[in-house]
Parts: structure tokens; sequence; C-alpha cells
């Protein structure tokens, strides 16, 4: 359990210590990797309580999707649209559906725990 | 793959290597984020948010400051034309300043002098007999208009007959008794100054059978003077044309 948290806190330090500037034109490419990131992270943790993790659609769905929308942010600078703002609507809806299932799973899991605390008890 | 696994193996690792990789990429990208927000923010003191208004605002501003810049090089360039015509003008008034101060002499509008020669005519002091025609006592017009004309004919360069300068204008005339020169009474003694080489003058008016021998000859007293320097006036009649224009210009 301790894993994830050291790679946060060191993906952490590496940004705050690394000396790199981010370009105000690839600020929305920043911004659809860390969406793509958290999306990532949300949709593993539900996969995880649903009990069908799976480590290759995990990582391979952080690096394609996040692939894909910086290559949609990228036709987007070309034509002159604000397309990556429908990564970022992407994104966002997909991050609040998962913390929604994630609510239900957590809930369930709570409910079957008090239900058996319950059954034991009683 | 991982729920094939045995349930004996722990799922701990498979997860939480796949977590850890994304939470250090986003960790990453969040921390450089933030931190470059944040240098934004301290040295700009406004949000990344507003650096696009402010890209906008700066663009416009430097297509003013490309366009105004082009203007001043106009007005710049216009400044340099101006001048040099301002300095052309000038050099030009100068030189129309010399033409007409020149003009004005060859006209009789001012005064001038120079060496030259005075040539002094009076009627003849014979006493008229009885029979005598007086005309032959008394210088006519024609006699001072010889001598003038011999005077310009010799290379004389500006005349006055009794301070009465001789121009192109100038008739010589005469109403009874008196002569008129530029409509002016003029009377005897009649000196008639010119200004030119003396030498050449004199020898011309004194020439054989030239105006001073004819006028000696016919008993009017003439005397002649080489002069350093003698000083003709200017022209003090009217200046004005009335039917002449210049050729070619007008209706």
């Amino acid at each position: 359990m301790w894993l994830p948290l050291i790679g946060l806190l060191l993906g952490i330090l590496i940004g705050l210590l690394s000396p790199v500037e981010i370009p105000l034109g690839y600020v929305k490419y920043t911004a659809i990797a860390i969406l793509a990131a958290i999306d990532t992270i949300l949709g593993g943790v539900r996969a995880q309580l649903e009990a069908r993790f799976d480590l290759t659609i995990f990582l391979s769905g952080f690096i394609i999707n996040a692939g894909f929308a910086a290559l949609l942010a990228g036709l987007g600078d070309l034509l002159g649209l604000d397309l990556y703002l429908g990564a970022v609507i992407a994104f966002s809806i997909r991050i609040l559906d998962n913390v929604g299932f994630i609510r239900r799973d957590l809930l369930d899991v709570y409910f079957r725990r008090v239900k058996r605390a319950r059954d034991v008890t009683g | 793959m991982t729920v094939a696994r045995p349930v004996v193996r722990p799922r701990l690792p498979w997860w939480q290597v796949g977590l850890t990789v994304v939470l250090a990429v986003g960790g990453y990208f969040a921390a450089t984020q933030i931190r470059n927000e944040l240098e934004i923010r301290e040295h700009l003191r406004i949000p990344s948010t507003r650096l696009n208004e402010l890209a906008i605002r700066l663009q416009k501003q430097e297509r003013r400051r490309a366009s105004l810049e082009a203007a001043v090089g106009e007005l710049r360039h216009q400044v340099a034309v101006l001048e040099r015509e301002a300095a052309e003008r000038q050099s030009g008034v100068a030189r129309m300043n010399r033409e007409v101060s020149e003009l004005r002499a060859l006209a009789g509008f001012i005064p001038l002098e120079g060496s030259g020669v005075v040539v002094e005519m009076r009627d003849s002091p014979r006493p008229i007999e009885p029979g005598d025609d007086p005309n032959k006592t008394i210088l006519h017009y024609t006699d001072i208009h010889a001598v003038i004309n011999d005077l310009w004919a010799a290379g004389a360069e500006a005349i006055a007959i009794n301070g009465e300068r001789i121009i192109t204008r100038t008739g010589l005339t005469c109403v009874g008794t008196t002569i008129l020169c530029n409509t002016k009474r003029i009377a005897p003694p009649y000196a008639i100054v010119a200004i030119g080489a003396p030498a050449r003058l004199l020898a011309h008016l004194q020439r054989p059978a030239g105006p001073a021998e004819i006028l000696r000859a016919f008993g009017f007293p003439l005397r002649l003077q080489g002069l350093e320097r003698v000083t003709v006036p200017a022209y003090r009649g009217t200046t004005q044309f009335t039917i002449v224009r210049p050729a070619g210009e007008g209706p």
C-alpha cells in the first residue's frame, strides 16, 4: 500500500525540483496528462473494488487515452480550435462517473460488511 | 491476467505498481504545472489564464507600434524631403535675389558707380545776328541723342543726363526750347555721365566726324572728362507696364 504513495511523492518531488518550464502553449497537454492520470487512477480503484483490475488495461488505458487526447489537442492547435477542451470534458465526465461508481462500490462494501456483522451478531 | 492468477498470490504488486507509475506521472505533471503557475503568478502577478488575453493585447500593441513606426518613418521621410525642398528653395531664392539685383542694375533701378566720362554740352554762346537761325545756336535733343548713342556704341554700361538715368524706355524729345528726358524737363548745360572704359568712350566720341567734332564745328562748347569714379543715379520715373505682358503666357 505504500508503493503508490511513494510513487506519488516521487513524482511530485521530481516535478517540484526539476527545472522544467512548460511553455504556455503546452499547458493544455499538461492538463490532459493530469486529467488522464486522475481518470486512470480512479478507473483502477474502481476496477480494484469490482475485482476486475488488469494492469495491461490499466496502463494501456492511461497511455492510449492520454496520447489520443494529446493528438486531439495537437489537431486543435493545427486547426485553431480548442479541441483539447473535448478531451478535458470527456476526462472530467469519466472522472465523475468513476467517482460515482467508486462511491457505490464503497457503499456496497460497507453495507455488506454491516449486514455481515449484523448476521454474525444476530 | 491478474484476475486469472491464483488467489494465493498476493495481488498487491500489480495494481500497486501500475498505480505507482500513474501516480508518479500524474504527480510529476501536476507538480510541474503548479510550480510553473506559481512562478508565473509570482513574476507577472496575474494568473496564467489571463496570459492569452495579455498576449492578444501585446500583439495588438505590437501591431499598433509597428504601424506607428511605419508612420514615423514616413513622416521622417517627408521631413527630409521638405527640408531638402526648403534648402533648394532658399538657394533658389538667393540665386533669384542675385538675378534680381543684376536685373535691377540692368534696368536702371539702382544707382551705379564706376570709371567713366562726363560730357558737358552747352548752347552756343555766339550772339544771334540778324538773319541767323536761332536753332543753330541751341542744342537739340538730337545732338544729345547722338552723344548718348555714341556712348552706348562705345560700350558704356550706364548713362544719365542731368541726373536722369537713361533706361530702355527713355525717350528724348523737345518741347519748344526745352528738352524732355524720361518726361522730365532738362535744361542746359547738359552733363552726360557715362560709366564705361573712359579711354574708349572718349576716343569714340572724338573720332573724326564724330559727335564731338561736329558739335565743336558748329560752335557748341563741349567739355569731355575721363574720370576714375563717376556715379549714375537710379531711374526715378514710372515702372508701370499697361499693355505689355511676357509673350506666351496668359490668355
